[in-house]
């Protein structure tokens, strides 16, 4: 376990809960022993924007950015932001993609003016990522979320689906501890909830074609 | 994150005085200090700028307590009028600068190299690769500071800065709060005429002491792998070099600097003996290369130094490991392993038809409606708008448009009134709160002065917005949530002697346009406060005061597909249905402003049932 190395490219939109999701795996690995870094891009605080975190794991990593085609997988909290970075993953890497579309507000504007257009849908996406894996795992996080009773738990429902890849070096108490110590405490039921809801719709698909374990 | 390690750095060290301004990518050092000030006895303040700051700083450190500031590069050029001096007068208790540049301009208006602030100043400059480093060097900083009477730059970038990772923690030992007794002589911190020359001699001595200590220093790291091929490197270069010789596969030998000035001139010059070949791996300008190609002509003239001047790298962007591996591959012959270009290529066709998502006003951002209605006010005018740095600065995109000029901090107000000489056009400004109050006085009290003939537009959201919130002058509250006195902005205008002044609620959109229209219609200077809180800081607030944040709904029935939501608005929880074609509002990203609602010809948008 020590020299596993993997290389998770997290994209989403901001207001999504991103940093908080590394953080939640950086201090799981922090307290697993596991050692890890991550590179964030965020400096303009309005929400909205396209935003990525790269989540490096192994003890002789030294750059916080994942190089282009060196991620193992691609955890997407919004559709359109999973193809936008789609250079980063390793061929035949994993995709990890909330369904949910946040249309951009360019693409709005070609809508208004275009009576034809129609959006870029995640439907599309997974068909232009499939020309590159087939390691493809599309989930309603925003569903299920509400589900486990908050909206706002969408990226812990892309972590439980993360945690179930055998490659992810993570143990999965070690997530499921950090949950629980990093979101805000009123949330911790519903973000555990979100978490195991995540673990078995994962089952269902993504373990089809990926390596899982327990 | 590294911004945090630095803090834990400088409390070990025993940190007595933070004062500091946000700026990305140094904001979370501000915000880290002042979210744990209430557990320490350290004075902080969130500083109206970069120079008042770095002065606070440096009245403590001559008092004798140590004192740190942060600042992005940019603010580092605000600050530096008194940077050079204190390089002069030197200080007693330690001092530490943090600095972070942002090559490739993520967040900031150049992408400059603030390693020239160091050697131009005779100030020591540490720089880290990651975040344990980053902490072990903020406390060797105060001690290098307090030894030589100096203070001492720890200069980083944005892949440092937002760096994370994990690191040991060493003891908090804190000594209580006390103040001192100032027991200098008269004269000891004053640099002028005479005083200044002796202080120059001083400061070139104390330099050659400096690259003395550092010739030895443990922040220079030598990794000796009996190559004929070498690195030189430090910071963000570092990482990328480790990362790109793995995937090359080759070890080199390499110096990663940690003190990069004073350089240790021998310590390189014995590195480069051994070497045929060396690779500069640096962001930005040439600098190490500059040197290392200087130390080369007495250490070892037939070493080929490889860098940006051969053309293997570039002075512009940030760098990756891709960049490095291609670099280096090319200096030394080999094939990268990986086609990145073709890698590229194939990910731009994947993308083609995927819509660009550029940052955009927030859900419920007032500010968008107060653009809105002075582009209503301004129709049929012709105008130049000098804008500056903020949230709003992104007016200058699709659909607001706005933005002629945007140069930095507070400039909005001199250019335009360069502009109110040179164009015939009506002239507006538009500036933030926090930066009026941080760069934007000077030009406002010239504009008075002269009676330049614009109009200003304050955008005043009671924080400092895109940093993350943060108190400035305006606010009732500063670090460590500590009450504080609140300007105001008519107050502070009036007693300028400048009383033509519209107040408008942008939230009230519609009745905003008119008495803008009228204020623009007026000579200037006039100056026109759209007033509303940031609708992050709001949502904050009220969901500490548990009140629920609801949303609002398009009505199938009543919506005639005008647009008038989104034309001209562009609110991202706005979109079009594929099939019926009328607007959507998402209920996750709504914040109920109603600006829309009160927008819309046929009263189609109303709120949500059920919230």
């Amino acid at each position: 376990m020590a020299d596993a190395e993997f290389s998770v490219y997290m994209s989403g939109v901001g207001g999504q809960g991103l940093v908080l999701l590394s953080n939640v795996i950086g201090a799981a690995c922090a307290s697993a022993g596991i050692r890890a870094l991550t590179g964030e891009q965020h400096g303009l605080s309005q929400r909205s924007g396209s935003i990525n975190v790269h989540m490096r794991i192994g003890e002789r990593i030294r750059s916080p950015l994942i190089p282009i085609g060196g991620a193992d997988a691609l955890l997407a909290l919004e559709a359109l932001e999973a193809l936008r970075y789609i250079e980063y993953l390793r061929p035949g890497g994993i995709v990890l993609m909330n369904s949910r579309v946040q249309h951009p507000i360019s693409e709005t504007a070609k809508h208004m003016k275009d009576k034809q257009a129609r959006y870029f849908s995640a439907e599309d996406v997974r068909a232009r990522l499939s020309q590159v894996t087939d390691k493809i795992s599309v989930i309603d996080a925003l569903t299920l979320a509400k589900e486990a009773g908050s909206a706002l738990a969408e990226n812990i429902i892309m972590l439980g689906a993360l945690s179930t890849v055998e490659a992810f070096p993570v143990p999965v108490d070690a997530l499921k501890r950090s949950v629980a110590e990093n979101v805000p405490k009123k949330a911790v039921d519903v973000n555990l909830k979100a978490f195991e809801l995540g673990r078995s719709k994962a089952r269902e698909q993504l373990c089809r074609v990926v390596k899982c374990r327990d | 994150m590294c911004n945090e390690a630095i803090v834990r750095g400088a409390i070990e060290a025993d940190v007595k005085i933070v004062s500091a301004y946000p700026g990305s990518p140094t904001t979370e050092v501000l915000d880290t200090f002042s979210a744990v000030a209430p557990e320490f006895d350290y004075r902080m303040e969130i500083s109206a700028n970069e120079k008042v700051a770095l002065e606070t700083c440096a009245g403590a450190a001559m008092a004798g307590l140590r004192s740190i500031t942060s600042m992005k590069s940019v603010g580092l050029n605000v600050a530096s009028d008194a940077f050079y001096s204190l390089s002069y007068t030197g200080v007693r208790g330690g001092m530490v600068l943090v600095v972070a540049d942002d090559p490739q301009a993520h967040s900031s208006q150049t992408e400059q190299d603030g390693r020239i602030f160091g050697p131009s100043a005779y100030v020591p400059m540490l720089e880290p690769s990651d975040p344990a480093e980053a902490k072990r060097m903020v406390k060797a900083a105060f001690d290098i500071s307090e030894k030589y009477g100096v203070p001492v730059l720890l200069r980083t970038t944005t892949r440092v800065n937002h760096q994370s990772g994990i690191i040991d923690i060493g003891k908090v030992e804190r000594k209580p709060f006390a103040k001192v007794r100032w027991d200098h002589p008269p004269g000891r911190f004053v640099t002028v005429a005479d005083s200044a020359r002796t202080f120059k001699l001083a400061m070139l001595e104390r330099a050659m002491r400096l690259e003395d200590e550092f010739e030895g220093s443990d922040l220079n790291i030598v990794e000796d792998a009996d190559s004929d091929t070498g690195i030189i490197t430090s910071g963000a270069g570092y990482n990328y070099s480790v990362d790109a010789c793995r995937e090359l596969g080759i070890e080199p030998s390499m110096l990663k600097l940690g003190t990069t000035y004073p350089l240790p001139r021998k310590l390189i010059g014995g590195f480069l003996k051994k070497l045929k070949t060396v690779i500069i791996v640096e962001e930005l300008s040439p600098y190490l290369e500059l040197h290392v190609t200087a130390i080369a002509k007495d250490a070892n003239p037939s070493v080929r130094v490889v860098g940006k001047w051969t053309g293997h790298f570039s002075e512009a962007f940030e760098y990756n490991t891709n960049i490095v591996v291609d670099g280096i591959a090319k200096a030394l012959g080999m094939k990268p392993p990986v086609d990145y270009k073709a890698v590229m290529d194939r990910a731009q066709e994947l993308k083609e038809g995927l819509a660009d998502r550029w940052p955009t006003f927030c859900p419920g951002c007032p500010h968008r409606a107060s653009l809105h209605a002075l582009k209503q006010a301004l129709k049929g005018v012709k105008h130049v708008v000098a804008t500056d740095i903020g949230c709003y600065s992104m007016s200058f995109l699709e659909p607001i448009n706005y933005g002629d000029t945007l140069l930095c901090m507070g400039a909005c107000m001199g250019v335009a009134a360069g502009l109110q000489y040179a164009v015939e056009e009506k002239v507006v400004a538009i500036v933030g709160d926090s930066t009026f109050y941080h760069a934007g006085l000077p030009g406002l009290v010239n504009a008075i002065h002269h009676g330049d003939d614009f109009t200003l537009l304050i955008l005043d959201n009671e924080v400092t917005a895109m940093t993350g919130q943060q108190p400035n002058p305006g606010s009732d509250v500063n670090a460590g949530g500590r009450a504080a006195k609140p300007m105001i902005i008519e107050n502070v205008l009036r007693g300028f002697g400048l009383e033509d002044i519209t107040i408008v609620d942008p939230y009230d959109v519609k009745k905003a346009v008119g008495p803008m229209k009228e204020a623009l219609s007026r000579k200037g200077p006039n100056v026109i406060i759209s007033r509303r809180a940031c609708a992050l800081h709001a949502d904050r607030l009220k969901r500490k005061r548990g009140e629920k944040i609801s949303s609002n709904d398009v009505s199938k029935e009543a919506c005639k597909k005008p647009y008038t939501c989104i034309r001209e608005f562009y609110c991202p929880a706005l979109s079009i249905d594929d099939d019926d074609r009328k607007s959507v509002i998402s209920k996750e990203l709504c914040d109920k402003c109603d600006v829309c609602a009160k927008l819309c010809p046929f009263g189609s948008i109303k709120e949500r049932e059920g919230g």
